[in-house]
């Protein structure tokens, strides 16, 4: 019993000191971290903008993958939406961001946060990923499945199907949402 | 002096621990795909290695066999928390292209297997040499296969970018004649076959003169 305790203890104590440790490392990287989230969260706003200029943003609730929606204006009058978006991938939750015309056509979209998996779904994160999704919303359907993407779209998605559907979800979603705000909000 | 010379240049050739005690695979194989890549899990594995041997070699006196385990993996996991924190701050660019390979390191054989094998017997000096030998041995491992799968699947040599440069330098002929299968994943298990290969016709081919 006596031997169980000290056993306890020890385990206890190392696990304080390493506890200490972690706290002083996340006190010092935590805000430098967040800093550097902004700051890609505010490129990313601006690459999706279209050149519109970026209005105000409203909170989302109660909506399985859109969580916020910002204003694109075009000379003072609501041409277009950035929606925020969250989806379920292969390595957990990702979140993007979209940009719409009012009548929910998607323009440009860009991954912010993924546990994707390298080489497969974190080719999610590269530049022209996103170019299967572009014009649709609108007139045509977002591509949900595979087999409503050209051969070479489809091949470069191969193996990582599960992040390509919940891309395709939130983006989908988004267009959803965007349309049912009805025009200018 | 000439013993601590042996400690530490054991895991660089004579006990490599990539082509010799064939310990971290995973992170070899999955992360050898360009040169900047293997670097930064060379890093962090240096870094976690080097600490987690210094720390269990100076409790190895404290810590009883029979929790030794769960005490070495709280070190380890808490070291490679703290890497992921400071790379994710402070050099982003790694942190995302080591992507889950980083929170990995903490059961990378190599860590575990040398804290185990020898951190938990040793002085302290020793092990700090122990460590770095391996960290070099492992470093060169992976990095030798990065380079090979690089050069020859891509064309390229990726390095960190600074100022003007990009960090991507194109080689001539290569870039033009690239051999895809390299860079995939099946391309690492071929370059890792040859080179483990090479190594045990070198050891083979000592061990007999």
């Amino acid at each position: 019993m006596t031997k169980n305790i000290k056993y306890g203890l020890i385990l206890l104590s190392i696990c304080a000191v390493c506890a200490f440790a972690l706290a002083m490392t996340n006190s010092i990287t935590a805000p430098v971290i967040q800093m550097q989230d902004e700051m890609n969260q505010k490129m990313a706003l601006e690459a999706v903008s279209n050149g519109w200029t970026i209005g105000t943003r409203t909170e989302v609730t109660g909506q399985d993958h859109v969580t916020y929606t910002i204003d694109l204006l075009d000379k003072d009058s609501v041409a277009g939406y950035i929606v925020g978006l969250t989806s379920s991938g292969y390595g957990g939750q990702m979140t993007l961001v979209a940009s719409y015309t009012d009548a929910g056509e998607m323009l440009f979209a860009q991954l912010l946060t993924h546990s994707e998996t390298p080489g497969l779904g974190k080719k999610a994160e590269q530049e022209g990923y996103m170019d299967k999704f572009k014009g649709s919303g609108s007139d045509k359907p977002v591509p949900t499945s595979k087999t409503m993407l050209s051969d070479a779209d489809a091949q470069a998605v191969s193996g990582s199907s599960v992040t390509f559907t919940a891309v395709a979800k939130a983006i989908a979603a988004g267009s959803e949402y965007v349309k049912s705000l009805g025009g200018a909000r | 002096m000439k013993a601590n010379i042996k400690e530490l240049t054991k895991g660089i050739f004579k006990e490599n621990p990539v082509f010799v005690i064939v310990l971290g695979l995973c992170p070899v194989l999955g992360v050898s795909s360009q040169v900047s890549n293997a670097i930064g899990m060379s890093a962090g594995v240096m870094f976690v290695l080097l600490f987690s041997n210094i720390i269990i070699s100076a409790l190895r006196k404290v810590i009883p066999s029979s929790i030794h385990i769960p005490a070495y993996i709280v070190v380890i996991a808490s070291l490679v928390t703290i890497t992921e924190m400071v790379m994710h701050a402070f050099v982003p660019s790694v942190y995302s292209a080591l992507g889950v390979y980083l929170p990995l390191i903490v059961v990378n054989c190599i860590i575990l297997g040398r804290a185990e094998a020898f951190a938990s017997k040793n002085t302290v000096v020793d092990s700090i040499l122990d460590a770095i030998g391996m960290s070099i041995g492992f470093a060169l491992g992976i990095t030798l296969i990065a380079l090979i799968r690089e050069l020859f699947g891509s064309g390229t040599i990726t390095l960190f970018p600074m100022g003007n440069f990009s960090g991507v330098i194109n080689i001539p002929w290569f870039y033009d004649n690239p051999i895809r299968v390299l860079a995939l994943a099946p391309g690492a298990l071929l370059i890792m076959g040859y080179l483990k290969a090479f190594f045990d016709w070198n050891t083979s081919r000592k061990k007999d003169k």
